[in-house]
């Protein structure tokens, strides 16, 4: 089983849902939560825990062995990313940067043994046992490295090969196709979003792609007293969504959010906010609707 | 001149402060605004915009699609996807998912049928324009939901801004980057001249705006950091310390101010919703610094 956590610009306290409603999760099922905002993972930070089992991503790419290779240009017509260019007469060359690593120019050359396979990591994964109950994945592009989607797709499958329940993805802010990616297999899209009206005009976005998605959504409104809920609440209806919760602006967020401690786990009203919206997706994954 | 401004993440206020140091810098130089933020573009909205004068389709991603008649279900695209895009339907046709589908065509040269499988052009976005209310051209694009990343975009916005720049003889151009890392940051700091980061004192901003930084350096770039939110966490030294060590200098700081979201709300710069606030008479004194120390 797997749910989303996602929001259609960044900041506006995706993660903290993320790992509040993880913390509780784990009290009943063997959860994962994944963290595949890959250009800016936060989740390990917000939950207090140094980042484990580190795994490089290895990404192919062409290397050309230039005794075999007959200079056909076909490698550089194929590379819908511009990264092979050729020179004068045909010699090829590799601008990595630019390369996704997608094999299309191994597939299409003619000589075998002109292109060999040579490999760059473009980032690594994680796998970080957390102290509340739950594995924590992270998924980490390296700087430089333009293209995400490869290290969302591989953070996502060490997840789903580690032994759970439930899986939980954190997305990156947006509604790009590395998002689609990751809330991809997904039976609950919750979009976090602040009732302002740039927030309200990037949840229209999420909302959009959880119905291209066909996906179940509930929006949970953060800083709910920064702003006007009703609008949110008309954006939701329209899009056939459900408002299931609303977070106050909250100085003890804050702390808890610096200090690296989950404030499900703390005596403070705002703990029961999560604690009834974990209660509502448990009540939604077991039911089933 | 170009400057960048980016973050690494989302809500640190990265928006908020470009629309107000745009605000104060617009008397003296002829600025043109870009936002790169193309997943969630929010500038002309806090700029005031309400209509775009001009408006671009840009054709620039690709998507993989099967003709189910001709496809004979030989598996082959599904299993070659780099990115698991194909996925296999109720009634057993082989589709390409458009929402994450990176249009590298594998599929289509794996494919052993010809012609089953085709790449086509798709709409990634538009790219629009206005002129703000405070005189100065704004360039923002808005991807298009499901789309790949795109930097392609960015790269069209800048190139659309540096026309403008020419034709209207203008002095500088403001890029408020987006969130991240990725392409479209890349092409956001690329062949900017220099790069302003903006953090708050919290460890996530910290390990954001790092990540930034090495893509600033990647370029060679000078860079200054603008510290937001100062005052939210007095016993966290990390991120000055970091500056320091780094050699960034710190070109000003921004107190917690209520006022900013406030602002916000009203879809305008604090600095003219609120220009006797804390956070505007910081704002005002980084805008001089930099034009006396960056814009000259
Ligand atoms: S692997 Fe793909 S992106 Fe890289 S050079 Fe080959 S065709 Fe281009
Ligand atoms: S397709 Fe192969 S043989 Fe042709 S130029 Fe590229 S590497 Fe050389
Ligand atoms: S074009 Fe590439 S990403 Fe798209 S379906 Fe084909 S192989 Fe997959
Ligand atoms: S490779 Fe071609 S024939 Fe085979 S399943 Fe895919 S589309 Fe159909």
């Amino acid at each position: 089983m797997q749910i989303a956590v996602s929001g259609g610009k960044g900041g506006t306290g995706k993660s903290t849902v993320a790992i509040n409603l993880a913390v509780e999760l784990a009290r009943r099922f063997k959860l994962v939560l994944a963290d595949l905002d890959v250009e800016a993972p936060n989740d390990h930070l917000l939950l207090g825990v140094e980042l484990a089992g580190e795994e490089p991503v290895n990404q192919f790419m062409p290397k050309f062995d230039y005794s075999k290779c007959t200079k056909c240009r076909k490698c550089a017509e194929v590379c819908e990313e511009h990264a092979i260019i050729t020179l004068k007469d045909g010699t090829p060359f590799l601008m990595p940067n630019l390369c996704s690593g997608c094999r299309a120019c191994e597939i299409v050359c003619p000589v075998p043994g002109a292109i060999l396979e040579a490999f760059r990591v473009i980032g690594h994964t994680y796998v970080t046992e957390t102290p509340y109950g739950f594995t924590l994945v992270t998924g980490k592009l390296r700087e430089g490295e333009e293209r995400s989607m490869p290290l969302v797709v591989e953070a996502k499958k060490r997840a789903r090969n580690l032994d759970y329940e439930l899986l939980m993805v954190d997305t990156a802010a947006g509604t790009g196709n590395t998002v689609s990616k990751a809330i991809e297999g997904s039976k609950l899209l919750i979009a976090v979003t602040e009732p302002t009206p740039l927030g309200i005009h990037d949840t229209e976005l999420i909302l959009q792609l959880g119905k291209l998605m066909g996906l179940k959504t509930w929006v949970v409104v953060n800083r709910a007293d920064l702003g006007d809920v009703g609008k949110v609440r008309e954006i939701a209806e329209k899009y056939g969504a459900e408002v299931v919760a609303e977070i106050p602006y909250s100085e003890n967020i804050v702390r808890s959010y610096v200090s690296g401690r989950p404030i499900v786990l703390e005596d403070v009203p705002e703990a029961k906010i999560f604690r009834e919206l974990a209660e509502r997706v448990a009540g939604f994954l077991g039911g089933g609707e | 001149m170009q400057v960048a401004i980016a973050s690494g993440k989302g809500g640190v206020g990265k928006s908020t402060i470009t629309a107000s140091l745009l605000y104060f810098l617009k008397d003296r130089y002829k600025l043109i605004a870009v936002d790169a933020d193309a997943e969630a573009p929010n500038l002309g909205l806090l700029l005031g915009v309400e209509e775009w004068e001009e408006e671009r389709e840009h054709i620039g991603a690709k998507v993989a699609k099967i003709n189910t008649e001709t496809c004979v279900r030989c598996g082959i695209c599904y299993e070659r996807c780099p990115y698991e895009s194909i996925y296999i339907d109720e009634d057993g046709n082989y589709i390409v998912n458009e929402l994450t589908c990176e249009g590298c065509n594998v599929c289509g040269l794996v494919c052993p049928v010809p012609g089953t499988i085709t790449l086509e052009q798709a709409r990634s976005g538009v790219i629009r324009k206005a002129t703000t209310k405070y005189g100065f051209p704004i360039i923002s694009a808005q991807l298009d939901v499901g789309r790949p990343e795109s930097g392609k975009l960015v790269t069209e916005e800048k190139e659309w801004a540096k026309k403008l720049m020419d034709e209207l003889n203008l002095e500088h151009m403001i890029v408020d980057s987006a969130a991240g890392i990725g392409c479209q940051v890349i092409a956001s700091i690329g062949g900017a001249d220099l790069t302003i980061l903006i953090a708050e004192p919290t460890p996530a901003s910290l390990s954001d705006v790092q990540r930034a930084y090495k893509v600033v350096q990647h370029f060679r770039q000078p860079a200054y950091l603008i510290i937001n939110k100062a005052d939210l966490n007095p016993g966290f030294t990390a991120l000055r310390e970091w500056a320091e060590a780094e050699g960034i200098p710190v070109i000003g700081e921004v107190p917690y101010d209520r006022a900013i979201p406030k602002s916000m709300a009203m879809l305008k710069p604090v600095v003219e919703a609120f220009p006797d606030s804390p956070a505007s008479k910081a704002l005002k004194e980084i805008a001089e610094r930099i034009a006396e120390e960056i814009l000259g």
